[in-house]
C-alpha cells in the first residue's frame, strides 16, 4: 500500500543525489585535464596522415568539445573500460590490466587497516570512557589526541626507519602476496599496516569515547546497573550497541583520509598498489589513465558511504525512522 | 584575549608557544646565523645530531638540517596560511551567502561541496597538482616559484569545501533565531543582517576549523613532495621530506628532523583548533 511506495521514494530519495555526486565528480576530474598546459591531442596522437589522425582522435573521444570527451570517457568507463596507456611508439595497454593487479593490493591494505582499527579502538575507546577523567584515561587521551594528529606517512617513515632498518625486524620494503607465502605476506604489510592505522586508531577511540561518555549518562544505564548487572555486560551489550553507530559512520568518512594514506604509504613501502600506479601514472604522463584512477576512487568512496548509510539504517531503527519522517 | 588566555589547559599553552616559535621562525629565518639552506657543507655530509656547527646534523649531501627546517618553515606556512586563508574567505562567502538565501542556490552550492568533498581532498590535491604542474617539455621541469604557486592554488580548492560546508551548516542554525527574524521584519537590509549579525556568530566555528585546516594543509604538502609532486628543489618541509624519501638509511636524521618538526607543528595547531571547539560548545551550551 503506502508504504510500499514509501520504500521506492526512500530509495529514490538516497540514490539520485548519490547519482548527482557521481556524475559531478567523475565530470569535475575529466574537466581538470583540460586544465592541462599541453593539449591532449599533442600527447597521444602520433602524427601521420589526415585519415589515421582521425580515427586516432575519435577512438580518444577527443574529436569534440570537453563533454562529449567526458561522455565519450563514462561511457566507456560504465562498460567497464578504463581506458589505454598510450607508449610513445603508439602501442597501447588497457587500464584495467594494471587495475587487476594494483587494486586488489590496495584494497587489502584498506581493509586489514580499518580491521586492525576496530578491533583495538573498540576496547580503548570503552575502556578510557569507562575511566573517564581519571589519570589512566587522561594520560591516554591526550597520547590518542597527538596520534590522531600525527600524518600517517610519518609513522610510516619513522616506522620504517626504525622497525625496518635499524632492528631489522621487518621488511623496510617491498610486497609479497599471500598467493607467494602468508608469511612473507604478513611480515610486508605490518609496518604499512601500522602506519595508517596509528591515526586511525586514535581518530576512532576518541570518537568512541566521547559516545560511551554520553551513553552512560542514558537512564536505562542507571536502570541495568541498579538491576545489578556486571560493569562488563552493561558495556558490552547496552552501551556499545548505541555507540557503534557512531563508530561505523566515522569509519565510512574516515574512508577518505584512508585512501588518500594508502597512496603515500604505498610509496614510502614500495607497494604496487594504486598509489604506485598513480604516481607511474604522473611521471610518464598517462592522464588517461589518471583520469580513469582518481574518478574510480571517488567513484569507490561515494559508493562505500552511501552502502554504510543504508546498512546503519537496518542496524539502528532510530536513523530509519529519522529518515522516513 | 586575557580570558581566552586563562582557558588554557597545559597542552593548549604548549601548543601556542610551539606555534609562536615557528612563526618566529617564519619572519626571521633568513636573518639568523644559519649555514645557508641550499648550500652544502663539503666536509660534513650525513654527520648526526649536535655536530660541530651542525646542530641537528646535515643530510647526505651536506646540507645542514637546522637551517632547512628553520628556513623551510617560511614556504611551508606561507602555502598553509595563504591556501586556508582563500580557501577559507571564498568557501564562507559561499556558505554563508547560500545558508543565507536558501532554496534551490543551496541546493546546487551543496551539490557543489558534496561533489568536491567526493574525491578525497589529498587525491583532488594531487590530481590538480600532477595536472597543473605539467610541464610542456618534459626534458624542462616547471619553474619552482610557479611550482609553489600551483601548490597553493590546489591547496585552496581543497580547502574551500571543508570551510564552506562548516560556513554553510552554522549560518543554517542561525538564520532563523529570532533576532534574524526582527531584523528583517524591521527592514534591515540582508547585506547588514549578514554582516552584523549572521558573520559574527559563524566566525568563531569558522575560526575553530581554520587552524585544523591549516594543519590539513601542512600535511598535504609534505604528502604531495612524498607522492613526487611537492617542492622538490627550494626549501621547505615537504621539500626535505621528499629529497630523503627514497634512501634514508644513511643518515637517517635527515628524514627524522623534518618530520618530526612537522608532526609536531600540526599536533599544535590541531590543539589550539580542538581547544577553540570545546570553548565555543559550551558556549553554545549556555545559550
Amino acid at each position: 500500500m503506502g508504504n510500499k511506495l514509501g520504500w521506492i521514494a526512500n530509495v529514490l530519495k538516497r540514490i539520485v543525489p548519490l547519482l548527482l555526486v557521481i556524475f559531478g565528480s567523475t565530470l569535475i576530474v575529466s574537466l581538470l585535464l583540460q586544465l592541462l598546459p599541453v593539449g591532449l591531442k599533442d600527447l597521444y596522437v602520433a602524427p601521420g596522415d589526415p585519415a589515421s589522425m582521425k580515427q586516432q582522435l575519435k577512438s580518444l573521444g577527443l574529436d569534440g568539445n570537453a563533454f562529449t570527451f567526458y561522455f565519450h570517457w563514462l561511457n566507456d568507463f560504465v562498460h567497464g573500460n578504463f581506458g589505454y596507456i598510450i607508449f610513445p611508439g603508439g602501442g597501447r595497454e588497457p587500464v584495467s590490466n594494471r587495475l587487476a593487479t594494483a587494486l586488489p593490493i590496495s584494497l587489502r591494505l584498506v581493509v586489514y587497516v580499518q580491521i586492525v582499527a576496530l578491533l583495538v579502538s573498540v576496547p580503548l575507546g570503552i575502556f578510557t570512557a569507562y575511566r573517564a577523567g581519571r589519570r589512566s584515561d587522561r594520560a591516554i587521551s591526550y597520547s590518542l589526541f597527538a596520534a590522531a594528529s600525527v600524518p600517517n606517512f610519518v609513522f610510516g617513515l619513522l616506522l620504517a626507519i626504525f622497525v625496518g632498518v635499524k632492528l631489522g625486524w621487518l621488511p623496510p620494503l617491498g610486497y609479497v602476496s599471500p598467493s607467494e607465502g602468508i608469511v612473507e605476506h604478513i611480515k610486508t604489510m605490518i609496518l604499512p599496516v601500522l602506519s595508517l592505522a596509528i591515526p586511525t586508531i586514535a581518530t576512532y577511540s576518541r570518537l568512541l569515547r566521547s559516545d560511551v561518555i554520553a551513553t552512560l549518562r542514558e537512564d536505562y544505564v542507571t536502570m541495568a546497573a541498579s538491576k545489578g548487572l556486571s560493569n562488563r555486560r552493561i558495556l558490552f551489550t547496552h552501551v556499545l550497541r548505541p555507540s557503534s553507530t557512531t563508530l561505523f559512520t566515522s569509519a565510512a568518512l574516515n574512508m577518505g583520509a584512508l585512501i588518500g594514506g594508502t597512496l603515500v604509504i604505498e610509496q614510502i613501502f614500495s607497494i604496487p598498489g594504486l598509489g604506485s600506479e598513480i604516481g607511474i601514472a604522473i611521471f610518464s604522463r598517462q592522464f588517461f589513465a589518471l583520469q580513469s584512477y582518481i574518478a574510480l576512487i571517488a567513484v569507490g568512496y561515494v559508493l562505500f558511504n552511501g552502502i554504510i548509510d543504508v546498512i546503519l539504517g537496518f542496524v539502528d531503527p532510530r536513523t530509519r525512522e529519522r529518515r522516513n519522517a | 584575549m586575557r580570558k581566552l588566555w586563562s582557558t588554557f589547559n597545559l597542552p593548549t599553552k604548549i601548543s601556542v608557544f610551539w606555534v609562536s616559535l615557528v612563526f618566529f621562525f617564519v619572519l626571521t629565518g633568513s636573518f639568523l646565523p644559519l649555514p645557508n639552506p641550499t648550500e652544502y657543507d663539503p666536509d660534513a655530509s650525513g654527520v648526526g645530531l649536535f655536530s660541530a656547527g651542525h646542530l641537528l646534523g646535515t643530510d647526505i649531501n651536506g646540507y645542514d638540517l637546522l637551517s632547512n627546517v628553520i628556513n623551510g618553515a617560511r614556504i611551508s606556512i606561507l602555502i598553509a596560511l595563504v591556501s586556508v586563508g582563500i580557501g577559507g574567505l571564498i568557501g564562507s562567502a559561499i556558505g554563508i551567502g547560500s545558508a543565507y538565501v536558501r532554496g534551490k542556490v543551496d541546493l546546487a552550492v551543496n551539490l557543489f561541496f558534496n561533489i568536491l568533498l567526493s574525491i578525497p581532498n589529498l587525491v583532488l590535491g594531487l590530481a590538480l597538482v600532477a595536472i597543473l604542474a605539467t610541464s610542456v617539455d618534459p626534458a624542462i621541469p616547471i619553474d619552482p616559484n610557479r611550482r609553489v604557486f600551483i601548490i597553493i592554488f590546489s591547496l585552496t580548492v581543497v580547502i574551500i569545501p571543508i570551510l564552506g560546508r562548516i560556513a554553510r551548516g552554522a549560518t543554517l542554525s542561525w538564520v532563523n533565531r529570532e533576532f534574524i527574524v526582527a531584523a528583517r521584519s524591521m527592514g534591515m537590509k540582508d547585506r547588514h543582517i549578514i554582516f552584523k549579525h549572521i558573520v559574527p556568530n559563524v566566525l568563531p566555528a569558522i575560526y575553530a576549523v581554520i587552524f585544523l585546516a591549516i594543519g590539513v594543509v601542512i600535511v598535504a604538502e609534505g604528502a604531495l613532495s612524498l607522492l613526487g609532486v611537492g617542492i622538490i628543489d627550494g626549501v621547505s618541509w615537504g621539500a626535505m621530506i621528499g629529497r630523503v624519501a627514497g634512501d634514508f638509511t644513511y643518515a637517517p636524521q635527515s628524514m627524522y628532523v623534518p618530520v618530526i618538526v612537522l608532526a609536531l607543528t600540526v599536533i599544535a595547531f590541531n590543539q589550539i583548533g580542538d581547544h577553540l571547539r570545546t570553548q565555543l560548545d559550551s558556549r553554545e551550551g549556555k545559550i
